[in-house]
């Protein structure tokens, strides 16, 4: 792209004015902080969807602030971060900072937005406030830890690592600190939650790990749906390759007890364990709930298909896991789709201009083994305003080469994200 | 800072943004899909996926509808082809041959290049001294494309994986069935190289 002299300067200036108003500590947030001069976009979340939303706004006008919400100072990849359980990547491989994002001039500031006030269309943070014209949600999952006894109460003791971060590598050290022998234990929640496939590319990775490093040991899939969620003749085939493996589906976990190392599920069976992994039940990140932007249910965010404009609240977009009713998964894929359309949209309604029609489309890879990768594609058209699959493609079988194009799409949408 | 700096900053500032976006291209939110592959404008960043930023628009139509009907095998694109086709195959396969091709950052290694470069007699009848390809026969260029794709592609001209029966493609597979396997990633890296 290139950049006008007057564009640079124009970045330079919110630059200038960010020192101006964030030079201090906490306490300058407060009152109107920032306040604004031109069309403002807030973004909250700097995940898959909110990074890149905030990065599309400015490169589909270069006019409007944008200011991304976000309390981690460095972005994680949840894709991928499987193979760190298996020792195949680092985390390290996975993790950017939001420089590049500022290179597009977009201000960031490492804080979570306190709440959000759809009325007087700001939101809070610490003391004070963020004027918006346009805001976009991007909250990602919560967990339900109040849905499995005993695992708020757990801590640390029972890792979900289920947001690629510290409980990654943690999980990690675990399985490989465990003696040859030993069981581990993973829980799959209900559909529906983040990354439908991604419980079974880990079950996958363990697997393989164990098999490896540690021959004489196995692992239980306690799965509260009835059989695989995604891609399942797939990973059912690539499973006959570890009969270390043992799926039990419709086999819901609702309690944990760390001092007795045992989940017991929803059909009263108690499991032993040596290393375990509940991934617990999600729902919308808790600012979308506070917000009252979710439904019915309390857990997702209904969201027009064209416009990502709640149903509930005017000028707030939400997109990425926490929506519901669109027939897409939750993944990083879609997030990023929605960023770039829900950026799109809002260019085009801040100028007056007519709002793009455009579905989201899904690739998602999982790893089978050190080596091999399966993947599906799901594709979209906009029908009478909502979003219809055309078509879900799979691969017809586990391949290297499958692997080969996932270390492409790796490279190349994490730089779509942030890059 | 001084005074009168700020002063054009803050002129500067309040000045009407009269250039157009890319909005203004129909195929800008059509191609929104792509970037996650294909990086943003079509400049692939990546080892693996091609450049498709100024690719010739025939060639790119072409490629997205054997994608679409089969007849080029990718679980991967033939889904986006439809959708491609579905949005407007000349809108998206337009806003690509519009972009400034960036070739790719990734660095061929000079032993392979210059190999390369002795063994690239056989693509110069088609490609051109400079690989650039003849858009009024459909040739691509090759110039910039990352050598890891360009090499995957040889593999399967090779093998007659890639869009097998296509009589446009008869005569240039059996050049690369000549192609012995150990200058498939010096003819890559070569081509890779070239600006």
């Amino acid at each position: 792209m290139n950049v006008t002299r007057r564009q640079f300067l124009r970045t330079t200036g919110f630059g200038v004015a960010a020192v101006g108003a964030l030079g201090g500590c906490a306490p300058a947030l407060k009152g109107d902080f920032a306040p604004k001069t031109g069309k403002r976009v807030v973004v909250i979340g700097g995940g898959w969807g909110g990074a890149t939303a905030a990065k599309y706004v400015r490169l589909g006008d270069p006019s409007i602030e944008v200011i991304l919400l976000e309390p981690n100072k460095e972005f994680i990849s949840c894709p991928f971060s499987n193979l760190v359980l298996s020792g195949i990547r680092t985390l390290d491989s996975m993790t950017f900072n939001y420089g590049r994002l500022r290179g597009h001039g977009v201000r960031i500031i490492h804080e979570a937005a306190g709440s959000i006030e759809p009325a007087a269309k700001r939101v809070r943070l610490g003391e004070g406030w963020l004027q918006y014209d346009k805001l976009i949600v991007s909250p990602g999952v919560e967990f339900q830890y109040e849905q499995v006894q005993g695992l708020r109460e757990a801590g640390d003791r029972v890792l979900h690592a289920w947001k690629a971060g510290p409980q990654t590598v943690a999980l990690a050290n675990q399985l490989q600190s465990m003696q040859d022998g030993g069981v581990v234990v993973m829980s799959v929640p209900p559909v529906a939650y983040r990354c439908p496939p991604g419980p079974y590319e880990r079950a996958s990775q363990i697997a393989w790990y164990l098999k490896t490093k540690k021959p004489r040991s196995k692992l239980i899939v306690l799965d509260a749906n009835p059989n695989v969620v995604s891609k399942t003749a797939l990973f059912r085939k690539a499973w006959e390759a570890y009969p270390n493996l043992e799926f039990r589906g419709s086999n819901k976990v609702v309690k944990v007890d760390p001092g007795a190392r045992t989940v017991t599920t929803e059909l009263g069976d108690t499991v032993k364990y040596d290393v375990v992994n509940v991934i617990p039940p999600q729902r919308a990140g808790t600012i979308a709930v506070d917000a009252d932007l979710v439904g019915a249910d309390k857990r997702w965010c209904e969201v027009n298909h064209v416009t990502y404009e709640s149903v509930k609240h005017k000028d707030i977009h939400v997109i990425g896991d926490s929506t519901i009713g669109l027939p897409v998964p939750k993944s990083g894929n879609v997030a990023n789709a929605m960023g770039k359309i829900s950026a799109a949209v809002v260019v085009a309604m801040l100028n007056g201009r007519p709002v793009p029609q455009m579905p989201p489309g899904n690739t998602c890879y999982s790893w089978v083994s050190d080596k091999e990768a399966i993947a599906v594609v799901n594709v979209y058209r906009i029908d009478n305003g909502k979003v219809v699959q055309i078509e879900q493609k799979l691969t017809p079988a586990q391949s290297p080469a499958v692997a080969a194009n996932s270390l492409g799409w790796a490279q190349s949408i994490w730089n779509d994200v942030i890059g | 800072m001084t005074m009168l700096t700020l002063v054009f900053l803050l002129l500067l500032l309040a000045a009407p943004d009269a250039a157009a976006g890319p909005l203004d291209h129909p195929g800008y939110a059509k191609a929104f899909s792509c970037s996650a592959c294909h990086g943003f404008a079509g400049n692939s960043r990546s080892a693996t996926m091609p450049i498709l930023a100024g690719m010739n628009t025939a060639y790119l139509k072409k490629a997205l509808q054997d994608y679409a009907s089969g007849m080029r095998p990718s679980p991967e694109m033939e889904p986006y082809s439809k959708m491609a086709i579905h949005l407007g195959v000349d809108d998206v396969a337009g806003y690509f041959a519009a972009q400034t091709k960036q070739p790719t950052p990734i660095a061929a290694d000079a032993a392979a290049v210059a190999r390369g470069r002795t063994a690239s007699q056989v693509c110069v009848a088609c490609h051109g001294p400079a690989g650039k390809g003849d858009p009024a026969k459909n040739v691509p260029d090759l110039t910039g494309q990352p050598a890891a794709y360009l090499a995957h592609q040889i593999q399967l001209f090779k093998a007659d994986r890639r869009s097998p029966g296509d009589p446009a493609l008869k005569q240039l597979k059996e050049v690369m069935k000549a192609v012995p396997d150990n200058q498939i990633a010096d003819l890559a890296a070569y081509y890779s190289s070239l600006r």
